[in-house]
């Protein structure tokens, strides 16, 4: 009972009391006791870091990048590529006789290190890719997520805080749309809608159809985060401190950016660490439908339709061609990366809000 | 009388969902045909005559008010009737029968796999959420939840081929395919004289579907299992729980006899919300296990430009019909489990994030 000693202390003017500690700061110290929360972040700073920097150090490490195609890794004779930790001859042309027949590879040619093997036909590290993947789709999630947001702070709040006539337009509108499959609906855009954003792209840090497919995902999805801005508001809007604003005259507009807007940001920082994972899950969802991000780019969708095929033409197992590490590294890398935000999530919501059901 | 009141204003609800979506299906179909691609349907190069041109205008109705169009279709439907194809047979449209033949089939494979989907993921949340929620922070508890998230973590479509790769290796149980509960399985002779093997019948019925029910129970796992055990949680702390265990209750008895109950209303509320959710999980179902279903036919179509309007139209109807009448359902059966349901109006409940987004 240190507390209640110190309490005396403070009554009796021996000791100034203590400052009073911010929510954001009780909430962390809160979420550091949760170790399952705490486990979970650490492991996506890793794979944070790994997605940044792993593709880059890799090939660094071992001299080649995510698109150099290594014939002796793959398909040279029809077999299966190369698996995990294998050195293969650096040559990216095989050695062929003038009737196409193989050569023997002459003495002291140099060889390369695939640390995950090689992605296939064409013999690429799967590592690098695989690196490269992580950060597609992570890039993917985060902008999607943020589209999301974009596009239902206003409405939400519009709906929420006005209530009425224009909330009952848009809450029916958004419940009888999200009747409908979602899926069916990015389907529908990204066939029909893309060819704008199709193009767009810089460098490699943002490959072409990432851009797209990030707003349309976050388009379709925005009906989420919508309707947890417009549930919180309508609360919200009846209590004191708004009272108290609007009595000493701020406008509408003050209310909601100023006085409301704070109170929306933890369901919102949950939502999205949630709301990331599932839209690396839709990601991948898409290229296995055959939409999404062209197949040349790695995510971790095109790492796995690679392998499994897509709607239109699955490839079922097979042992001639059985390749597991191509299934088991960019799968585990998702699920990992899901769970740890579904972790995540979970713990910020109970340190930031400790009296909210589960 | 309050519960039909409560029933009638369900139901008003459903029948503005589907006109809205009916509604939405055919604003989006149209702006995209706007330049219907004429090449398509003839043979020789470009200048097309007048007519040519009018009759592909014709075939994607772009000569007739969107609105009287709407107003047929509805016509149609109430009529009972899903809507005709067209095909264009020279310069002149032709109408090639009723969807229903195509469409009908898809769909009872599609209800096939999700009706016996949601009886495996109540048969198995209901006892695992149960003994999650008794003992919450338990060994048990933790397992059960983070086995459920990895396992919703991990994409249907992977979840569903690794599924599919096992059963193949098992040999137990076939690993692709349908067959429809009517019929029966055996040889026929056909015109030609070969002899063709017919499969249907419950048991090849629910045999050919036993892995997708799997995949489709062990996705939504951590949904139900969640809200099964939250409730349960909460119900343990009732004061009818603690009466019935002083009178003696064994433990078993008090957990299904009276907590079960009020979780599985809450389930029962949570299968109505998720059906959209559960269908485009489907689309990934019908794929990993070569079902040809309504999610894969919707995604051919609307996914194959040019978009044809009569499939769109008639796709999108049948699955919001599916939705709306089993929304409809869960709402008839809630008035009657819960005769509360006019006053204390059935939970809204947001749909579950993790699962919404598929």
């Amino acid at each position: 009972m240190a507390w209640v000693a110190q309490f005396e202390r403070v009554r009796e003017g021996d000791a100034t009391p203590p400052r009073p500690i911010g929510p954001w700061r009780l909430g962390w110290r809160r979420f550091r006791r949760d170790r399952w929360g705490s486990f979970s972040l650490l492991v996506l700073c890793v794979i944070l870091v790994l997605a940044l920097f792993g593709a880059a150090t890799l090939t660094r490490l071992v001299g080649h990048n995510g698109q150099t195609p290594f014939p002796y890794a793959a398909s040279l004779t029809g077999k299966r590529p190369v698996g995990p930790w294998t050195r293969v001859a650096a040559l990216t042309t095989p050695r062929v006789d003038e009737y196409g027949g193989p050569l023997p590879l002459p003495r002291g040619t140099k060889t390369t290190l695939l640390v995950l093997g090689a992605d296939g036909p064409l013999g690429r590290d799967e590592a690098i890719r695989l690196f490269d993947g992580m950060r597609t789709s992570l890039e993917i999630g985060l902008l999607a997520a943020l589209v999301a947001v974009l596009i239902a702070l206003p409405i939400g709040t519009v709906a929420g805080y006005f209530g009425g006539r224009v909330d009952d337009v848009v809450s029916t509108l958004t419940e009888s749309i999200m009747a409908f499959p979602l899926l069916l609906f990015l389907v529908y855009a990204n066939r029909f809608l893309l060819n704008d954003f199709g193009a767009l792209s810089w460098s490699w840090v943002l490959p072409a159809g990432v851009v797209g497919e990030s707003v349309l995902i976050g388009a379709v999805t925005s009906f989420y985060p919508l309707r947890l801005v417009r549930a919180q508001l309508l609360v919200l809007r009846h209590a004191e401190f708004v009272e108290a604003a609007r009595m000493v005259g701020a406008s509408d507009r003050r209310i909601m950016r100023r006085h409301l807007l704070p109170h929306l940001v933890p369901t919102l920082l949950v939502w999205g660490a949630i709301a990331v994972g599932t839209n690396m899950l839709v990601e991948v969802g898409l290229s296995f439908l055959g939409l999404g991000v062209d197949p040349s780019i790695p995510t971790l969708g095109t790492l796995l339709s690679t392998v499994w095929g897509t709607i239109f033409n699955p490839n079922t197992y097979n042992s001639h061609n059985y390749t597991p590490w191509q299934t088991i590294f960019p799968m585990a890398a998702m699920v990992i990366t899901v769970v740890c935000l579904n972790r995540f999530a979970d713990a910020v919501r109970s340190a930031l809000e400790p009296r909210a059901t589960r | 009388m309050r519960v039909a009141r409560y029933l009638l204003r369900r139901l008003a609800r459903a029948v503005l969902t589907l006109l809205i979506m009916i509604a939405v299906a055919f604003a989006l179909v149209f702006p995209v045909d706007k330049n219907p691609p004429v090449g398509d349907f003839f043979s020789h190069r470009p200048p097309f005559s007048p007519k040519e041109v009018r009759a592909v205008d014709h075939l994607f109705y772009l000569h007739q008010s969107k609105v009287l169009l709407y107003l047929h279709f509805l016509g149609q439907l109430v009529r009972g009737n899903i809507g005709d194809g067209h095909q264009l047979v020279g310069t002149h449209v032709t109408n090639t029968g009723s969807l229903g033949p195509i469409l009908f089939p898809a769909y009872g494979a599609t209800l096939s796999i999700l009706f016996g989907g949601a009886v495996l993921v109540v048969l198995f949340s209901l006892p695992l959420g149960a003994i999650s929620g008794k003992r919450v922070g338990s060994w048990a508890d933790r397992i059960i939840s983070f086995v459920a998230l990895v396992l919703v973590c991990t994409h249907p479509m992977m979840l569903g081929l690794i599924l599919r790769s096992a059963g193949g290796a098992v040999k137990w149980l076939p690993t692709g395919g349908y067959c429809p509960l009517t019929g029966h399985s055996g040889i026929t002779i056909t015109s030609a004289g070969n002899t063709a093997m017919t499969c249907g019948g419950p048991l090849d019925w629910s045999e050919h579907l036993a892995l997708p029910w799997l995949t489709f129970a062990l996705l939504f796992l951590a949904l139900y299992t969640r809200i099964v055990r939250a409730n349960v949680a909460e119900t343990m702390t009732e004061d009818y729980v603690r009466t019935a265990r002083a009178k003696g209750a064994s433990e078993t008895r008090l957990i299904v006899r009276h907590v079960l109950p009020s979780a599985g209303l809450r389930v029962l509320t949570m299968v109505g919300m998720e059906i959209s959710t559960a269908i485009a999980v489907s689309i990934y179902i019908e794929t990993a296990f070569g079902i040809n279903g309504l999610g894969r036919l919707a995604v051919q179509l609307l996914g194959t430009p040019p978009l044809d309007l009569d499939w769109a139209v008639a796709i999108v109807t049948l699955i919001t019909l599916l939705v709306v009448v089993g929304n409809f359902v869960v709402d008839v059966l809630y008035a009657v489990l819960d005769p509360r349901a006019g006053v204390f109006a059935r939970p809204e409940g947001t749909k579950s994030l993790l699962g919404g987004a598929f």
